[in-house]
C-alpha cells in the first residue's frame, strides 16, 4: 500500500513536469499549427545547459530560470529562422514535421557530441522530505509541483484576462482576421515560440533534476509522455495538457512501481491509444485541432 | 448623395488596373474602382465572377499580380493587412468572419483591438445596441451560434475597429430579412452619411442599390458596368442588366421584394 502511496506522490511530481512541458508544447502548436518535435531534443539541450550553469555552482533553481530564458530565445531564433520562412513558401505539415524531427536529430546528436554519452547529474538535492498525505516528496519535487501550479495559474490570466492573450487566441483561432483587427500575428507567433521554449527549458531542468541522472536520450523519451499528455488534454488546450501531465505521470508512476519501471513509456502510450479510442477529441471533448488554444 | 460634377470628392479608396488570384492565372483583371470618401460603393456580380478576391487583393489576401491601391491618396499596395487595419480599414470576409474559439465577448474586443481600454469599453456599449440580440450570448463561443447570430457577431466585430473605409463581403448572408435590412439601412447607409467609406459586395442586388451611391457589375474577373445607383434603379434597361448581370437567384428576390 505505502508503495502505491509512494508512487502517487511520484507520479504528481513526475506528472507537474510532464504538464510545465506538454503545455509548452501545446501552446506553440496551437498558435503555429506546427508539430515541433525538435521540442525533445530542445529539452535535452536545456538539461545540459543547466549542467553547465550548475558547474558554475548556480543553484539548480537559477540555472532553471537562467536556461528557460536562454531556450525561449532559441526556440524563437528556429522558428524565424527554419519553420516560418518553410511556412511562408507553402511548406506541408508533414514536411514541416519532417524538418523538425531532422533539426531534434542534429541537435541531439551537437549535444553528444560536446558533452559525450556518459550520463550526467547535477547532484543530489538535499534530503530533506515533506509528507502530505501519507506520501513523500522531496524539497525539489514540492518546488517543480509549486512551478508548475504559477506557470499554469500565470498563462490562464495571460490568455483570458489580458488582450495580449485574447490576441494569441484569436490568431490561433482564424489568423487573417486577427490580422485584419491589427493584430501583429508575427510577434504573437514569436511569443508563442519564445514561451513554448521557456517551459521546454524549464521543464528541461525540471526533468533533470527528477530524474537524477540523465544522458542525451532525455528529451527524445520525454517526448512521448508529453504528446500523450497534450493529445489526453485535447491538442491546443494548455488546461488539458496539465491535466493529461498529471493522468500520464500518475499512470506511468504507479505500473512504474506495481510492475516494472522499463514498462513507463509503452504504458504512456498505451494510455495514449486507448485514449484516442475512446475520446478521440481529448478528455474534454473539445475539437482537435491547432485552431484554439482553450477549452 | 454627394457631389455630381463640380469639385471632385476625395477618393477614400481608389483601385488601379488591378489583377489578382491564387496561383500565377488572374481571376480577376484590369479593375478600376474608387471608393469616395462617405460613400457607399456596391460590387454585384454572378458566383465565381471574383467580387471576394477583388477585397482579399485590396487587403493584401489574395495574391496581386498588377495594380496599384491609393487609401486617400497614399500608395498603400502591398502593405500588410494590420498594417491597413491601423489606416481603419475594417473587413468583413465572406467566410470565416469571427474567431470561433473565442467568446462573442473576446470577438467583439478583438475587434478593439487597436483603441485604448476606454474606446473599447465606449464602442462596446455602443455596438451592443447596434446588435442587441448579442447581448444575451457574449459570453458563449462563437462555434456554439447560429449561422446569423455569427454574421451579427462578425459585423458587431468590425464595428468595434470604427473603421473610416469598411469592406464588407455579402454582411447580410444568413440574416433574416429584417436584420439585412437593418444592417443595410441603418449601419452601412448610415456609416456612409456619417462619413465612413464602404465598399460592400452584396447579392441582393435591389437592396444593395438602394443604400450605395454608385454600383460596379463584375462578370468572370472583370467590371463590366459601373454607374451612380440612382441611375442603375431608375433606368428600367440599366436596372434589367445589372439585375441580369447579377443574375442570381438573390437578386430575383431583391427585385421582387
Ligand atoms: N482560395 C482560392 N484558391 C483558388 N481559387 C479560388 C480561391 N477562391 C476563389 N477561387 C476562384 O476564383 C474565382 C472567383 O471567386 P470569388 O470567391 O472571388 O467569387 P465571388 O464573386 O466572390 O463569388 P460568390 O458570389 O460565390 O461569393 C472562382 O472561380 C473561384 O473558383
Ligand atoms: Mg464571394
Amino acid at each position: 500500500m505505502s508503495l502505491f502511496v509512494d508512487a502517487v506522490g511520484f507520479g504528481i511530481a513526475s506528472g507537474a513536469v510532464i504538464a510545465l512541458g506538454a503545455v509548452g508544447f501545446t501552446v506553440q502548436f496551437g498558435i503555429s499549427n506546427v508539430l515541433n518535435i525538435t521540442y525533445g531534443a530542445l529539452m535535452t539541450l536545456a538539461a545540459y545547459l543547466g549542467l553547465v550553469l550548475v558547474g558554475w555552482h548556480l543553484s539548480v533553481w537559477l540555472a532553471l530560470v537562467v536556461v528557460a530564458v536562454v531556450i525561449g530565445g532559441i526556440s524563437v531564433a528556429f522558428n524565424r529562422a527554419l519553420v516560418s520562412p518553410l511556412v511562408q513558401r507553402g511548406a506541408s505539415p508533414f514536411g514541416l514535421i519532417v524538418v523538425t524531427v531532422a533539426a531534434g536529430i542534429v541537435l541531439q546528436y551537437v549535444v553528444t557530441a560536446i558533452a559525450g554519452p556518459q550520463a550526467q547529474t547535477y547532484g543530489e538535492q538535499g534530503n530533506s522530505s515533506i509528507g502530505v498525505l501519507g506520501m513523500t516528496f522531496s524539497v525539489a519535487q514540492v518546488t517543480i509541483i509549486a512551478i508548475t501550479v504559477v506557470v499554469m495559474l500565470a498563462l490562464h490570466l495571460l490568455l483570458t484576462r489580458t488582450q495580449l492573450g485574447r490576441a494569441m487566441r484569436a490568431t490561433a483561432s482564424n489568423r487573417t482576421l486577427a490580422r485584419s483587427c491589427g493584430i501583429a500575428t508575427d510577434r504573437v507567433s514569436d511569443l508563442a515560440w519564445l514561451l513554448s521554449g521557456m517551459l521546454c527549458g524549464a521543464a528541461g531542468v525540471a526533468l533533470a533534476i527528477t530524474v537524477v541522472s540523465f544522458d542525451f536520450t532525455l528529451g527524445a523519451t520525454f517526448l512521448i509522455p508529453m504528446i500523450a499528455a497534450a493529445v489526453l488534454g485535447g491538442v491546443g488546450q494548455p488546461y488539458g495538457a496539465m491535466l493529461g501531465g498529471l493522468v500520464v505521470g500518475l499512470v506511468t508512476q504507479i505500473t512504474g512501481a506495481l510492475w516494472d519501471p522499463s514498462y513507463q513509456d509503452v504504458v504512456a502510450l498505451g494510455v495514449l491509444i486507448v485514449m484516442l479510442l475512446v475520446r478521440p477529441r481529448g478528455l474534454f471533448g473539445a475539437a482537435w485541432s491547432a485552431r484554439r488554444l482553450l477549452a | 448623395m454627394s457631389s455630381a460634377d463640380g469639385a471632385a470628392p476625395r477618393i477614400a479608396l481608389a483601385v488601379r488596373a488591378l489583377a489578382a488570384g491564387y496561383g500565377d492565372q488572374p481571376v480577376v483583371e484590369g479593375v478600376d474602382l474608387d471608393v469616395p470618401l462617405g460613400q457607399v460603393v456596391a460590387v454585384a456580380g454572378p458566383n465565381g465572377a471574383g467580387k471576394s478576391t477583388l477585397l482579399k487583393a485590396i487587403l493584401g489576401i489574395a495574391r496581386l499580380l498588377g495594380g496599384r491601391i491609393t487609401l486617400d491618396g497614399a500608395d498603400v499596395t502591398r502593405l500588410p493587412l494590420q498594417k491597413l487595419a491601423r489606416l481603419g480599414v475594417g473587413y468583413v470576409p465572406q467566410l470565416d468572419d469571427v474567431f470561433d474559439a473565442l467568446r462573442v465577448r473576446e470577438n467583439l474586443e478583438m475587434g478593439g483591438y487597436l483603441c485604448t481600454r476606454r474606446e473599447r469599453a465606449q464602442r462596446f456599449d455602443r455596438t451592443l445596441t447596434v446588435f442587441p440580440q448579442l447581448t444575451p450570448l457574449l459570453e458563449r463561443y462563437v462555434e456554439t451560434l447560429s449561422g446569423g447570430q455569427r454574421k451579427m457577431t462578425a459585423i458587431a466585430r468590425v464595428l468595434m475597429l470604427d473603421p473610416k473605409i469598411l469592406v464588407l463581403d455579402e454582411p447580410t448572408a444568413g440574416l433574416s430579412p429584417e436584420l439585412s435590412r437593418m444592417v443595410l439601412h441603418e449601419q452601412v447607409r448610415v456609416l456612409g452619411d456619417l462619413g465612413t467609406s464602404v465598399l460592400l459586395v452584396e447579392q441582393k442586388a435591389v437592396a444593395a442599390l438602394e443604400v450605395s451611391d454608385w454600383a460596379y457589375l463584375m462578370v468572370r474577373g472583370r467590371v463590366v458596368m459601373s454607374a451612380p445607383a440612382a441611375t442603375i434603379l431608375a433606368d428600367p434597361s440599366m436596372r434589367e442588366v445589372f439585375l441580369g448581370g447579377a443574375g442570381t437567384a438573390a437578386a430575383v428576390e431583391g427585385a421582387s421584394r
